[in-house]
Order: C-alpha cells, then structure tokens, then sequence
C-alpha cells in the first residue's frame, strides 16, 4: 500500500510512504499530476518507501520522461536503501538522467 | 506449424542431445529460425567451442537480423531464439528492446541460473518438497498479499535478511509478470527442498509471446522488460515452462550451507502448508 502526502509550494513536493508496485501506478500517476498543475517542477520523496519494484521504478521513469515533454521538470529525493537498490539494478539514472535527481549535499 | 510472419516476435527454445544426436523443441512452435541441420551444426559447433555463440539471421521476408544463441551445457546444447519480426522500438520508448530481453535470457542459459524445461521437467520440479503456502493471486492488490505471506514464510526460516529481500522482489516481479503478460491471474506456491526455498508462479495465460509487449495493453503500461533482469540477477537457480498454456517460473533460493539444516529443521516444525484464498 503507498502513501502520498503532498506539500503545495511554489515546488510541490510529493512524499511517498510504503510499496509503490503495480498497484499503486494509477494513483501515483494521479496525484502527481494533480499536484504538478501550475507548475514547471516538482520534487518526488521516496524516503518512506520500504519496497519498491520495476513496476514501481518504470512508473517513475514514465512520469519524468511524459512530464520533461510537457515542459515540468520531475526530480527524484531522499532516495530508500529499496529504491536505490532498484534504481540502480535498472540503471534508472541512465534512463531519466542525473538532472532528475537531487543529491543529498544539495538538499536544504 | 504457425506462420512466423503473423506474429509480432516469438521466443523459441530448442535442445539439442550430442548423446543421442537428437534436436527437440522445448519452447515455441513457430517455425525455426533456421533448418533443423543448421541448428545441429551449428551447436556442434558450441559444443565443440565450448563457448557461447551468436548468430544473426536474416531470412527472405525479414530484412532485420534476429539472434540465434547456442549455449552449450554438458553434452548438450539449448538454442534461445527470439524472432522479432522486424520490430523496434520507436524513439523515445524507454523499455529495454527484444533482443536485450534475450540477451539477458541467453547469459543466464550460459551462466546455469535459468533452465528452460519441457512439460515432464516442470511437472516433476513443481512437485518437489513440501508446500509451506499456496495463493490465488486475481489482481494487483493480491500482489502486496503475496509479499507479506512469503516474507512471514521466511521470517520463520534463518535465512538472511538480504537474500528474504532479494526472494521477496522476485517473488513481485514474477507475480507481476503473471498479471500483466500471463492472463492477469494464476497462483504462488511456496515449498521447501531440502537445500532451498522454492517459490513456484504459474499462470494459464497465453504464454511469453511478446503480444503485449509490441502492443501494450495501454498507453499507461509501465512495464519496461526489467522484470526477468531482476530475477535472475537476484537468484541461483530459475526454471521456465512457457507454452500456449500458460507459463510456469520456479525461482529458488538456496541456503547457505552453514544455515542449510537449521532452514531446513526450523521450516519443517514451524510450518504447515497454509492454503490461503
């Protein structure tokens, strides 16, 4: 079961909590996008999140990719010990570039 | 026999015995992608090697070469095949292609994590050890369900937490795989073997024939081909049944042989088989 808590701001910044696997994929798809309307960024926090698949890991890469085309910039945080076991099994990075990601010695 | 070119792609399975001289196919009924004599050839070729190699085809109607990887094993030789027909992935698409599929497919052959089984071979693994659950899985809720009972299966074994981890991802991406490739139901047997835990995923879907793969079943499919990847980077040993029947995965998880009795002991007293809806 996942869990999104969304923090409005001038970048919104959607914190997941839990297992995001196939199941999840709509909802996640939703919340983003609503949470993206007005603006040009937002900012992913998986560092709740206990599990994560390739289900979990492709609707990332779709959600960057489909948003970067309609001109929002989606960035990765705080990444899971689960996460970036994943992302990093399927070479995700590679996949949506570094620029979606923001390393923890640039986070404030 | 099915027509080739009527198919997206096909992934077809041959072995050939050096000790009886003897070719079968084990998965896929398409034509082969070469005459029967060539394939034998050239797997006495591997053979002889003792070396993986890889042949590219291009036949009359595909202008669009397909691998062709002769993996020998003992006296024997398998032969993993996808005919892609042609296809590609168009720009942008950022799933893994085919033929990266089949790579992956054919190093695991090559390096004696994955075994491709015939319809004898399954039946006698899946019937192997002791059941210790059973689930239906119908939809993408009962994939979480299936998670937590295997997991709370392994918390009563000493297996390590990263290899429980590394079961329990398998154990999704299988089950996955068997929602959104295998009919969209099936069921999860969990069973143990005197040196392993085995988890058994079987399907009565159409097979792994690629259909959905060339054309998902929805623009939203999030499926990128990495679930095999994670599978057998993750695990020892895979077998695979696949036909026009359904497909069957044995993924097997072996204890390390320090822990290997106290597994096995521990499991059998803490566990009977639970059959769950």
């Amino acid at each position: 079961m996942l869990h999104t808590r969304v923090d409005k701001g001038i970048v919104p910044i959607i914190y997941l909590e839990g297992e995001v696997d196939l199941d999840c994929t709509e909802t996640l798809r939703w919340v983003v996008s609503d949470a993206v309307r007005g603006s040009d960024q937002a900012v992913l926090d998986f560092a709740g999140v206990r599990f994560i698949d390739s289900s979990g890991a492709g609707i990332f890469v779709r959600l960057c990719l489909d948003l970067r085309a309609q001109g929002v910039h989606l960035r990765a945080r705080n990444l899971s010990p689960a996460v970036e076991d994943v992302f990093r099994m399927l070479k995700v990075r590679e996949l949506v570039g570094e620029s979606a990601f923001i390393e923890p010695q640039r986070q404030n | 026999m099915v027509e080739t070119q009527s198919i997206p792609a096909t992934l077809q399975v041959y072995r050939y015995d050096a000790r009886t001289d003897n070719l079968r196919v084990i998965v896929g009924d398409a034509a082969a992608p070469l005459p029967p004599t060539d394939l034998i050839e050239r797997a006495r070729e591997a053979l002889q090697l003792r070396s993986f190699v890889c042949h590219t085809v291009t036949d009359y109607h595909d202008v669009l070469g397909d691998e062709v990887c002769f993996i020998p094993r003992g006296e024997r030789c398998d032969i993993v095949s996808i005919h892609t027909n042609g296809w590609r992935r168009h720009h942008g698409d950022h799933r893994r292609s085919l033929l990266d599929i089949l790579n992956d497919l054919a190093a695991a052959v090559a390096r004696g994590r994955l075994h491709f089984l015939d319809d004898a071979e399954i039946a006698t693994e899946r019937a192997r050890g002791v059941e210790l659950l059973f689930l239906d899985i119908s939809d993408s809720a009962s994939l979480a369900a299936a998670r937590y009972a295997v997991e709370a299966a392994l918390q009563q074994t000493r297996l390590p937490s990263a290899e429980r981890k590394r079961l329990v991802l398998s154990v999704s991406e299988a089950t996955t795989n068997m929602l959104v490739h295998g009919g969209g139901s099936g069921c999860l047997s969990l069973r143990l073997l005197d040196d392993r835990l085995r988890v058994v995923v079987s399907d009565a879907g159409p097979g792994l024939n690629f259909f959905n793969w060339i054309k998902p079943r929805s623009s939203d499919q999030v499926s990128m081909g990495y679930g095999y990847k994670i599978i057998l980077e993750n695990l020892e040993q895979v077998y695979l049944h696949t036909n026009a029947k359904g497909t069957t995965l044995v993924l097997d998880c072996t204890f390390d042989e320090r822990l290997g009795n106290h597994v096995a002991h521990e499991s059998r007293q803490g566990h009977r088989a639970n059959h769950l809806p």
